[in-house]
């Protein structure tokens, strides 16, 4: 009997030492380390959305950053869009955030009023970062209430994608200044000339709404809130539902099957609007030709565009600021990351990377010819003002405005909706 | 070990031997049995209070604020739970939730009964069959199946073709707002393998004479199915009809993956889970969205309990006169 007792002590100890292993394990792998090695090696993590080909870019500029800087390791994730800004969300609400990440301007006041997004102005003072040798005024877009929450990558525009081969069998040629009536018409003609429809849903695009309330002498948002009332959405998607019907407008069944395809690249529709540097997705993923065509006008001249960009952001719960911020320096300004990145996010936004590409194929001429014309004609405003829960309205506008083709609600439910859901957004 | 081998060897003496030691060292040595039972459970234990229990009394209280993740939590009361019925979007998702459970599990039970009645006698390549039809629900639960289902149900794919074949032009399931659930529906149905293995081994137990006593009355098989077979797996079919509804209720993966995580088109597809979901982890309303889920649990909880109370209608458990 002495030595059963002995065992059973011996098995008891053994239980414990087995649950605190497992609870240490469970501690370590939540627990996390801050990054720094006992080499003194810091390690920051950067994620970013997009598809598989701009990580393969990302990561050839990553060896080249940490060719530079042997002490700093850059651990990296991606996901799409969507995926993107739910993990994000979750991880920056358990207070671990990504040190460096992609960002855009629907975003940063929501995540500025959260306390999530650093301001890079004390590393501009520090000296780890420069604001310097950028394009036109392109840094503004990071700027929130004097804090710079993001540098820009590089900057875009909304345009009109089109199907080139699609255009030309119907005779259609888009002209700068051509207006809403001339686009609409043109839709007509190629719906009945090739029977593809013309475009593949215009009316759930906010950012297109906001240059057509531009024209009109408004925009989407306010420093608070929406720059609209139920009055203009209904007539605008009214209008858009109207479209679906008749056929020049894709009907959002197909659309629902294409994703995540989009309806122009499978066939399915002849032009989407979306930012200019989107092209590049088109042209990878249908078999046709595209191209970019200007935005329909009311008065024959103002389109409303504005350059927005993706910036990198760096969070405000980093251990390692200085180290964030000498990364988003070397990716914004280093002249070989530039050669790498060429227009994936938009036209380089710093003088050194926009000169040190020279762009060869066709998409990224013709991306580079868009903006410079845009830029040239004059149109290009300041950039409406995006409220907290600006992504929010995005995704419902998208949402609702799409489903209404459907044909399951009525237009004036869906306006109201769409204001509920909006002032829901906000006050989130 | 030799007291091991008298212990088999010669078992009742022994155990009394054993139980007129045992009040010696019963109580220490219980203890100690019972502390080392404990400490090996531990990591269970720990994975059970912090993953399951804790985060369930957290969300039982958030249920009841404004929580937005970031912010601390704002006491609000049951306003979650008004604001609720309030909300067409949850309408939607109850009606959608209602109409997968309502239509999908009597089919999925109806197929699967209806097979193990066929797989019940005994024939050639018996082994074969079973495994084959319950394949599915080994790999229902996978996400490839959900994009296999989204791309059979498009335009021009194998279903529209052969509706279209027959007469019926809908085009695909997939895009079309009227018909999408029934996608997940048959996804469902299809995955009908599990609740058919247990109907097979309630089957089994239906003893033969009864049959037989049933024949020589005269009974023909629908008679016989509907005097003895049906009374006789009741239990089981109870079972299945219990686990099954439950299980429906949380319907998500494929509603997810089938609409491209939008759980579109139009909310066709707007499960109930899917609506949780879009509200905690995309609008970041985590309050309502606990709300949502233990409102859920109280619908589940209300179902299961109508259920039972049902039982004693139509459940019949054999007396054991033995």
């Amino acid at each position: 009997m002495g030595t059963g007792t002995n065992v059973e002590r011996r098995t008891v100890l053994k239980a414990a030492g087995v649950s605190a292993v497992t609870l240490g394990l469970a501690a370590t792998a939540c627990g996390g380390n801050g990054g720094t090695s006992a080499d003194g090696t810091v390690t920051i993590r950067y994620s970013w959305w997009g598809a598989e080909e701009r990580a393969k870019k990302i990561n050839q500029s990553i060896a080249l950053f940490e060719k530079k800087y042997p002490k700093i390791k850059v651990k990296t994730d991606f996901q799409t869009y969507q995926s993107f800004w739910e993990k994000f969300q979750t991880q920056a609400a358990g207070g671990n955030p990504p040190d460096v990440f992609q960002n855009a301007v629907g975003f940063l006041r929501k995540y500025d009023r959260r306390g999530i997004l650093l301001d890079l102005n004390s590393q501009v003072k520090a000296g780890n970062l420069s604001l310097d040798h950028f394009r036109a005024g392109v840094t503004k877009v990071g700027e929130v209430d004097g804090k710079q929450l993001g540098v820009p990558v590089g900057s875009n525009t909304m345009a009109l994608v089109i199907d080139k081969k699609v255009f030309e069998k119907a005779g259609v040629d888009p002209a700068t200044g051509w207006t809403w009536d001339d686009y609409f018409k043109a839709l007509k003609t190629i719906h009945d000339k090739t029977k593809v429809p013309g475009d593949t849903g215009y009316f759930a695009i906010m950012y297109l709404y906001d240059l057509y309330l531009r024209q009109n002498g408004k925009a989407f948002f306010t420093e608070d809130g929406l720059g609209f009332d139920k009055s203009d959405l209904t007539e605008w998607w009214t209008d858009g539902y109207g479209r679906v019907k008749a056929g020049i407008v894709t009907d959002p069944k197909v659309v629902a099957q294409d994703q995540p395809k989009s309806s122009l690249s499978a066939g399915h529709g002849a032009s989407e609007f979306t930012w200019d540097n989107f092209t590049v997705r088109y042209s990878a993923e249908g078999s046709s030709t595209y191209g970019l065509a200007p935005i329909p006008t009311m008065n024959g001249k103002d389109t409303g565009q504005y350059l927005a960009s993706l910036m990198l952001s760096a969070s405000a719960h980093t251990a390692h600021p200085k180290e964030a911020a000498q990364f988003i320096d070397f990716m914004v300004h280093d002249p070989a990351v530039g050669q790498i990145m060429g227009y994936d996010r938009g036209i380089l936004a710093s003088t050194e990377q926009y000169a040190a590409f020279k762009p060869t194929d066709t998409v990224s001429k013709e991306i580079a010819q868009y903006e410079d014309t845009t830029a040239k004609s004059g149109v290009l405003g300041t950039i409406t003002p995006h409220p907290s829960g600006a992504d929010t309205v995005e995704a419902a506008f998208l949402r609702i405005g799409g489903d209404l083709g459907q044909g399951k609600t009525k237009v004036t439910d869906a306006v109201k909706q769409f204001f509920t859901e909006s002032e829901a957004a906000f006050q989130a | 070990m030799g007291t091991a081998v008298t212990l088999v060897k010669d078992s009742v003496p022994a155990t009394r031997k054993a139980r007129s030691a045992a009040p010696v060292t019963k109580g220490r040595r219980g203890r100690r049995e019972n502390l080392a039972g404990y400490l090996f459970m531990s990591p269970w234990i720990a994975g059970f209070l912090l993953l399951t229990a804790g985060p369930m009394v957290a969300s039982l209280y958030f249920a009841f604020t404004d929580y937005n993740l970031f912010n601390s939590p704002k006491w609000v009361g049951f306003d979650n739970f008004t604001a609720m019925f309030d909300d067409p979007r949850w309408r939607k998702s109850v009606e959608v939730t209602a109409k997968y459970v309502v239509i999908g599990t009597p089919l999925k039970l109806l197929l699967a009964l209806g097979v193990a009645l066929l797989l019940a006698q005994s024939r050639r390549g018996q082994a074969f069959y079973r495994a084959a039809f319950y394949a599915p629900s080994l790999i229902g639960a996978s996400v490839s199946i959900g994009f296999v289902w989204r791309s059979l149900f498009s335009d021009g794919a194998v279903v529209d073709r052969t509706q279209s074949f027959l007469g019926f032009h809908v085009g695909g399931w997939v895009g079309n707002a009227d018909w999408v659930l029934y996608c997940l529906v048959a996804l469902t149905v299809w995955q009908f393998g599990a609740p058919m293995v247990i109907f097979l081994a309630g089957l089994k137990q239906v003893p033969r004479e009864l049959y037989e006593a049933a024949e020589m009355d005269g009974a023909g098989p629908f008679r016989r199915f509907w005097s003895i077979t049906l009374p006789m797996i009741s239990p089981v079919l109870f079972f299945n009809v219990l686990l099954e509804t439950i299980h429906s209720f949380q319907i998500f993966g494929s509603a997810y993956v089938v609409s491209n995580t939008y759980c579109g088109p139009a909310d066709a597809t707007l499960v109930y889970t899917c609506y949780l979901y879009q509200k905690g982890f995309k609008d970041a309303q985590m309050g309502f969205a606990a709300a949502m889920a233990w409102m859920l649990l109280l619908a589940v909880a209300l179902v299961t309990a109508v259920l039972f109370w049902s039982q004693k209608k139509w459940v019949h458990y054999e007396e054991d006169a033995r």
